[in-house]
């Protein structure tokens, strides 16, 4: 099982670099549901094995929530407001996607060194799965940086969420139930907002690019 | 004596082979465009015919273009001697390792580009640049990944890779070795210039990479051109499936029908990569030339993920 | 009885959708907020006596004690006031054609959500849902900060939920490291308690929850405005309807900073000194007031200039809880009482010279004394007032504090502190005070109050800071020293 769940863990980690080498906001949804897939996937190993190890089923139901909300709403969510938003194609990153990819790269090697030498994380099996789910968080981090659509910015912020689902998910499988369900219940909220904010945006400004809101200074 | 088995086996299984795997893609592509296609067997019948016609060489070009195919040809064989195709086969230590696999191929490859200059057509100059931008894009990725394997088995040498990694239970499901694996795979489909980064079967001036450069050969030239390109193709494809498939350590016996059945799982392995790769090029379209660095970029980053997750693992635990 | 403090708002929330007059809002609105007042001090008189307030049922997740207390008192006096100021407010705005009269429900019903979302926060003892809590404050008061739905408040809206949303996420990594922490030393069914970490914080990992608390930090250190990760407040606040922007000011930054006084306890108990938070939370703290005091002295928006201030006050208190001494830890608490006083109070009188003049430029305002004769008055004293001068209450708390900061013999820290702090001063005297004296040059402002009932809130606050600057209630300084017993431990 721990194979498994080490294989998923580094799968989701490159789907977070495939997201970052993505160019179109149209494949960001598509990588942002395939990597929610992958972490559903987790779930759903791990609530099976506490299902019949410990006769605990909370973490199938958090499967479940994962694959309602992050596989199919909130992607038709972001679609929506893609399709609404008269979008037109332009380039969206800052540096050229190679540089981007590098730079991904030098934020794992970071986060393995930092996190290596913490006392009672540093043991090996464990260790990898929470490397990679924290480099996930920094990647999509960085992603919301390089991006300057606003869509961008949001896959990015659920990317560092996905992060966090699935650092929490393998590091101490899940947090308490009722945690788990408050975290997707603020998510929604802030997807949705966050989506109105874009129509706002583009309905004031014009476009969705963020650089244009540069009023605000000092 | 063993060695010159191991020789014969290995040339004999990689010659006969080799045009098998073009023939197979070929095939599927043929048949999911809704058509009959050539033969399986066809390229045979292509490089026997070849062999027999005389080759047109320019008035212009030097010795190099002469010489190329032969080299080209005798490098893929040596490569390919380098690279097992059964470890039931190997009693004593081959001398040689990916090292000098990677670097005997990049001999071929500088030849074949050289040639291609030699004739000072402008498909051939084209052809070599294109060649060389992607080769040098994909070659770290191929070092970083034999290594990571290499660390992990304490040796170099492919035949000891092999016999490590049969020890290693499934290793597709390691997150190690699947990472190598998909960098390996986009190596294989830049190396034996496929879709995405060429285009084999057409001769656009504008994407063609390969095919640019062969393009001034015929007759006897041109087959062994051809004939070393396929088995570039096949020594790659061994390599990712003898390492990353192993099957050997499933057969319980020795002697003459281990290897023999060996053998046979090891073509299996083959023609199911082959579809492997013809699916891949019918469900993608060609890139852009400077979209290539960034097929690169993804095969090195899994080539790097690969080596990293080795140290994060503490390197013994694997 | 401390249910009800959760059930009132959701209430007012539900009512609001239900009817549709636009003075049955106001009413909801006044009454819901009195209504929490008297279940806060109810709930006070209790925490004084029994130390605590718990349940049983539900898990037993409701918990109360004199530090939720005293911030939770912050958070619904300051409700009250700014839910009497925003009726005169708001019918003003109306009146000036700046806001819908149908936008006022959304106005009210966001308030809520945003006061229910507060109040969840403090008056929870798991940490998970207290961090599930404050995320939801940034998404209730994301339209409040949009409100106006002009250019500048939407860019506004967008940089305070991302910045924060992101920020709150690293914060959540910090909650799973603390969770993670506790691994094999808690019952399952007390995961993430924070009383269960605090009793055996000896016992957790000390490497994993020293990782926590710099994420917990820089994560509820965005929610709180410290700097480096300040930079939506200023926008948020300025951007923001007034009684919002108090709100903004007063309590959620509180809300934010008791999340990391609660870490940094658990921490401190587990290291058994306060070196390390220590470091962390100083350096942060003064790095706050250092950037606040850049920007105080070239501003040249008054509601921003209060925002900076916020920032360099949220430093101050950072400062204190990383000294960690009793006396530091009771100023900390007091400032953060008297900051939320003043500062709201200055933001209210701040939206009435807003819509006085309808400029947040200070360079177009004069003769703010002559125009508006008890609000400036209000707000020139609240200046004197927040740059900590006696005798009112925040000389007292920032007092207190450069006393403790001298104790702990690092005369460096005392000495640059202090600096800062009279760089502010210096900052708020040059930039404001022009605003006060001369003649307004527009002929058709008329002198004279518009919100009677925000006024006379004004100079209730201004009151309270006054007498509270003399003489502190023994009742207050009682809670405030239990809140401190807790946080330092017995």
């Amino acid at each position: 099982m721990s194979d498994f769940l080490d294989t998923l863990s580094v799968l989701i980690l490159l789907s977070s670099f495939v997201l970052m080498a993505n160019k179109r906001i149209k494949s960001y949804i598509e990588t942002f549901r395939i990597q929610s897939l992958l972490i559903a996937l987790v779930a759903g190993i791990m609530g099976v094995d506490s299902l019949l190890t410990e006769g605990r089923f909370d973490i199938l139901v958090v499967c479940l929530l994962i694959i309602i909300l992050k596989v199919i709403y909130i992607p038709a969510l972001l679609h929506r407001t893609y399709v609404n938003v008269k979008y037109k194609v332009e380039k969206d990153f800052i540096l050229n996607i190679p540089i981007l990819i590098i730079v991904c790269c030098g934020l794992v090697v970071f986060s393995y060194f930092t996190l290596a030498t913490v006392d009672g994380l540093n043991e090996s099996i464990f260790n990898i799965q929470f490397v990679n789910s924290v480099s996930v968080i920094w990647i999509g981090l960085f992603f919301m940086i390089s991006r300057k659509k606003a869509i961008g910015q949001i896959i990015g912020f659920l990317v560092i969420e996905n992060g966090l689902y699935i650092t929490a998910m393998l590091s101490t499988q899940g947090m308490p139930f009722i945690v788990d369900l408050g975290i997707s219940i603020d998510l929604l909220t802030a997807v949705m907002i966050m989506g109105l904010m874009v129509f706002r945006i583009n309905e004031k400004f014009d476009s969705i690019d963020t650089d244009q809101l540069n009023n605000l200074k000092g | 004596m063993n060695s010159m088995i191991y020789i014969l086996v290995q040339i004999l299984v990689i010659i006969m082979a080799a045009p098998l795997v073009n023939g197979i893609i070929k095939k599927i592509k043929a048949l999911t465009q809704k058509r009959k296609g050539a033969p399986v067997f066809q390229m045979y019948f292509d490089i026997y015919k070849l062999l027999q016609k005389n080759s047109v060489v320019s008035e212009v070009s030097s010795w190099i273009f002469k010489v190329t195919p032969y080299i080209v040809f005798t490098t893929a064989i040596a490569a390919a001697l380098l690279v097992p195709v059964s470890t039931k086969l190997i009693t004593q230590q081959i001398p040689g390792d990916f090292i000098m696999l990677v670097s005997i191929l990049a001999l071929g490859r500088f030849f074949m580009m050289a040639a291609a200059l030699d004739t000072a057509g402008t498909f051939g100059g084209m052809g070599s640049s294109r060649e060389a931008m992607i080769s040098s894009l994909i070659e770290p990725s191929i070092l970083v990944s034999l290594f990571t394997v290499g660390l992990i088995s304490q040796s170099t040498s492919l035949p000891q890779i092999m016999n490590a990694v049969q020890n290693t239970g499934v290793p597709l499901l390691h997150p190690v070795y699947i990472m190598v694996f998909l960098a390996l795979l986009i190596v294989i489909i830049a190396e034996t210039s496929r879709i995405p980064v060429d285009d084999p079967s057409t001769h656009l001036e504008l994407t063609m990479v390969h095919e640019a450069m062969i393009l001034e050969y015929s007759g006897r030239h041109l087959a062994l051109m051809e004939y070393g390109a396929a088995i570039k193709q096949l020594t790659f494809i061994t390599l990712l499936v003898n390492i990353l498939i192993p099957s050997d350590q499933l057969i319980g016996f020795t002697g003459i029908g281990a290897l023999a059945l060996s053998l046979v799982i090891y073509l299996l392995k083959v023609v199911l990569l082959s579809v492997i790769i013809a699916i891949i090029e019918v469900n993608t379209v060609k890139f852009r030339l400077f979209s290539i660095p960034n097929l690169a970029a993804l095969s090195f980053i899994l080539a790097f993920l690969g080596i990293l997750q080795y140290f994060i693992l503490g390197g013994s635990h694997v | 009885m401390g249910l009800l403090l959760l059930a009132v708002p959701v209430l007012a929330v539900l009512l609001l959708f239900i009817f549709k007059q636009n003075r049955i809002w106001h009413i909801i609105s006044l009454s819901a907020s009195s209504f929490l007042l008297i279940i806060a001090a109810r709930l006070t008189r209790n925490v004084m006596l029994g130390g605590k307030v718990e349940y049983s049922y539900l898990g037993g997740f409701f918990y109360l004690d004199a530090l939720s207390m005293i911030v939770l008192d912050i958070v619904l006096i300051l409700g009250f006031i700014v839910s009497i100021y925003s009726i005169g407010y708001l019918q003003e705005e109306i009146k000036q054609g700046k806001v819908a009269a149908g936008k006022l429900r959304h106005y009210y019903m966001l308030m809520y959500s945003f006061i229910f979302t507060m109040v969840l926060a403090l008056t929870v003892k798991n940490m998970g849902i207290m961090w599930i809590a404050i995320e939801a404050t940034t998404l209730a008061s994301a339209f409040l900060v949009g409100f106006y739905n002009e250019k500048k408040a939407i860019e506004a809206a967008w940089k305070y939920v991302i910045i924060c949303s992101v920020g709150i996420a690293i914060a959540l990594l910090g909650i799973i490291l603390l969770h993670l922490s506790s691994f094999g030393v808690l019952a399952s069914g007390r995961f993430l308690d924070w009383t269960a970490l605090y009793d055996n914080a000896k016992s957790l990992n000390s490497s994993i929850l020293r990782l926590a608390f710099i994420f917990i930090l820089v994560g509820f250190g965005t929610k709180a405005g410290l700097a480096p990760m300040h930079t939506w407040l200023p926008d948020a606040h300025s951007q923001a309807p007034s009684p919002i922007s108090a709100l903004l000011s007063g309590v959620l930054l509180n809300s934010a900073m008791y999340g990391i006084i609660r870490t940094a306890a658990i921490v401190n108990h587990n290291q058994g000194n306060s070196i390390y938070t220590g470091r962390l939370l100083i350096g942060i703290g003064i790095l706050s007031i250092a950037t606040a005091a850049v920007f105080i002295l070239t501003q040249k928006d008054y509601k921003r200039l209060l925002a900076y201030s916020s920032i360099e006050h949220m430093g101050i208190i950072a400062v204190a809880i990383g000294i960690f001494t009793p006396l530091s830890v009771f100023g900390a608490l007091l400032h953060m009482i008297n900051h939320s006083l003043t500062k709201s109070m200055l933001f209210l009188s701040a939206g009435n010279i807003l819509q006085k003049y309808n400029t947040k430029q200070i360079s177009q305002i004069k003769g703010v004394l002559k125009l508006l004769p008890f609000s400036g008055t209000a707000f020139l004293l609240g200046l004197f007032a927040i740059a900590g001068t006696p005798p009112f209450s925040i000389f007292a708390s920032e007092l207190s504090i450069t006393v403790s900061i001298f104790d702990g013999k690092s005369i460096w820290l005392g000495v640059i502190f202090v600096l800062l702090l009279a760089i502010v001063f210096a900052g708020i005297a040059v930039t404001l005070f022009k605003m006060f004296y001369g003649n307004h040059d527009q002929k058709d402002l008329k002198a004279g109050e518009t919100n009677i009932a925000g006024t006379v809130c004004i100079l209730v606050l201004l009151t309270v800071i006054t007498i509270t600057g003399l003489f502190m209630p023994d009742g207050i300084i009682e809670l405030i020293n239990q809140a401190q017993s807790i946080i330092i431990g017995a």
